[in-house]
């Protein structure tokens, strides 16, 4: 069944790499797939087996029964899996008892991520990750595992076939976004880049790639110990410190290890997740890429960004340093599970401000700032926001900054705007101000004009909707 | 009514009948509590009892006044390219959702709404945060409105 059977060509002219029929993923994806939980289970009949000192081989059979039952699942799933690309549509069949049969046109999809985790890594396979639009996560796919270098390939050919059925599809409005003109430049013209990118992955067409971006690792490490997680993680550590220092009972240390290890397994997510993270101009988008242990592989198509972030925490403005972030289409993340003080995707996950406004020039066609501040009476209902709030527009772009210590300055581009909101709370009313929301369809950024004069706000409203639809036309 | 400017548009209001569906549920509520409530306090004295039901039943005919001003606050508007839904009398809010931009519309009506021909007509859009409905429509109104703006989202069409 693995074999590439020429039976049935796909139509969509392009991508003639994928080979017809159905595939399988790799044979060792139960190894990998039941992965850490594996290692687990080994480690404690490991334990349980030196525990009990009676080496009965007996028993040892009885774990290999254990581990081989917790094998057999994933391999029964490797099994009844299989996967094909036929006429811009990515299949995935699975299932052995309720059959599940996933079909991902390949012009919906808003990007494709390679990712590995460490044993994938080890054992040279890689995961590949379709994202689409809206609904819950559960929408998007998976096609775990494959040799990292299939998947490599898969992947460029998959976006080059996708890029390919919109451009024979009449192109939906919105798709050709801002970000197309200025990656082409970037590419074009941009002369700051530094060769092609280390990890990058070669594209369908042997166009040269920019390198943009990439993250020194000392500054990263200095980044996030000067953090909100990196500045728990030193309280944690020196009042433990202290309390073995004037106590001297260095058992009571055991009652914070639950939480000292839960912080330091936040950092070490971020600082694994970040790690090298890279920027590239490729022909199909931006593509990024990070991390240490796990890798991931992410290409944002030009057009599909929804909102572009710049952080600026407290502790990073001595050193000028901030984080420039994107948000893209996709499953909205639910509120549960936004753990990571809502971090999104980094473009830069710590860099200088000139960084910055080079990485801006790229993913903005223009890039206006918000330099209309809000009025003075905000200081009785926003003292702590008071200094950050401000707000500017041109045709493109509408762009707020707020936080009460992080400043965080927002771009929506117009032509993505879904719907706007005028919001007043009972303060608000009091002062005579308002706010003004436009809702984008990215994970979790909401553009916020926040706090403006009543009539500047109701003004927003009523122009903000005929500005969006004028650069949605512009854009199609 | 609120305050609202003058905006040259035209507003039209949820049906009558949502105040009714709105007063049933307070009701629903209220005096199931206060008979409880009012029980366990005559346990007691009868005093006790009496003064406890009443005192939630006063609760109710308060949130019935806010609930009133709630259910007037609701508003839509039809314009050209977007519709407009005004609510709320603490927290005001009013949301602009462009035709294109709905990708899909559906109406829901819980049982105590079905009992009055009433109907929840909801827009969605790509933005999980857009919060668009109209409670309380009559249900011949909510269907004709949902068919109208699917039309007008189809020939303004515009995904993400």
């Amino acid at each position: 069944m693995t074999n590439p059977l020429p039976a049935d060509p796909p139509r969509v002219p392009v991508a003639e790499g994928v080979p017809a029929g159905w595939h399988r993923l790799h044979p060792l994806t139960p190894v990998v797939r039941a992965g850490s939980r594996l290692f687990a289970l080994v480690a404690v009949l490991a334990v349980i087996a030196l525990a009990n000192q009676r080496q009965d081989s007996s028993e040892i059979v009885t774990d290999l029964v254990v581990i081989a039952l917790a094998l057999s699942g994933g391999f029964i799933s490797w099994l009844v899996t299989r996967w094909q690309v036929t006429d811009g549509v990515l299949r995935i069949d699975t299932g052995l008892i309720r059959r599940d049969s996933r079909r991902f046109p390949l012009s919906q999809v808003q990007a494709i991520d390679v990712v590995q985790s460490g044993l994938a890594r080890i054992l040279g396979l890689a995961e590949l990750q379709l994202r689409v639009a809206g609904g819950d996560a559960s929408r998007g796919g998976r096609l775990a595992w494959l040799r990292l270098a299939d998947a490599e390939r898969l992947r460029a050919e998959l976006l080059a076939y996708s890029t390919a059925a919109r451009a024979i599809q009449a192109v939906p409005a919105g798709t050709g976004g801002p970000a197309d003109a200025p990656l082409a430049s970037a590419v074009a013209v941009d002369p700051i880049a530094a060769g092609p990118g280390t990890g990058a992955i070669p594209a369908s067409a042997a166009t040269p790639e920019q390198q943009l971006f990439r993250v020194r690792s000392g500054q990263l490490a200095v980044a996030i110990a000067l953090s909100r997680p990196g500045a728990i993680a030193f309280a944690v550590v020196a009042a433990v410190t202290a309390f073995v220092a004037v106590t001297g009972k260095t058992a009571a240390t055991a009652t914070f290890l639950p939480t000292a290890i839960g912080i330091a397994a936040t950092v070490w997510r971020w600082f694994n997740g970040e790690y090298g993270t890279t920027v590239t101009a490729a022909p199909d988008g931006l593509r990024l890429n990070s991390g240490l242990i796990q890798t991931t592989a992410e290409t944002i198509r030009p057009g599909r960004i929804q909102a572009v972030r710049l952080v600026e925490p407290l502790a990073w403005r001595p050193f000028g340093w901030c984080r420039l972030e994107v948000d893209v289409a996709g499953p909205r993340v639910r509120r549960e599970s936004r753990g990571e003080s809502g971090r999104l995707r980094a473009l830069i996950p710590v860099g200088t401000k000139a960084d910055a406004m080079q990485m801006l020039g790229v993913v903005l066609t223009s890039q206006p700032m918000p330099d209309k501040p809000v009025p003075r009476r905000v200081r009785f209902k926003a003292p702590l926001e008071y200094h950050f709030l401000a707000f500017g527009s041109d045709d493109n772009y509408v762009v707020s900054s707020d936080g009460r210590v992080t400043r965080t300055t927002t771009w929506i581009p117009l032509e993505k705007v879904q719907s706007v909101r005028w919001v007043q709370g009972p303060v608000q009313r009091w002062l005579r101000l308002s706010s003004v929301r436009l809702d984008v369809a990215g994970k979790r950024v909401t553009g916020a004009i926040e706090d403006r004069a009543d009539a500047e706000a109701r003004d927003l409203l009523m122009r903000l909707p005929d500005l969006a639809r004028a650069a949605r036309a512009r854009a199609a | 009514m609120s305050a609202e400017p003058d905006d040259g548009l035209n507003w039209q209001r949820p049906s009558p009948k949502l105040l009714r569906c709105r007063r049933i549920q307070v009701a629903l509520v209220t005096v199931p509590v206060a008979l409880i409530v009012g029980l366990a306090c005559a346990t007691a004295s009868g005093l006790a009892g009496t003064l406890s039901a009443v005192g939630v039943l006063v609760a109710g005919v308060v949130a019935e006044r806010f609930l009133a001003r709630r259910v007037a606050a609701w508003g839509f508007a039809e314009r050209n390219e977007d519709l407009m839904v005004r609510r709320g009398v603490m927290i005001r809010r009013q949301s602009v959702i462009p035709y294109g931009r709905m990708q899909y519309i559906d109406i829901t009506a819980g049982p105590l709404e079905r009992s009055l021909g009433l109907a929840t007509l909801r827009m969605h859009t790509a933005a999980a945060a857009s919060d668009a409905r109209i409670p309380g429509l009559d249900q011949a109104v909510a269907a004709k409105l949902r068919d109208q703006l699917a039309a007008l989202g189809e020939t303004q069409a515009a995904g993400l």
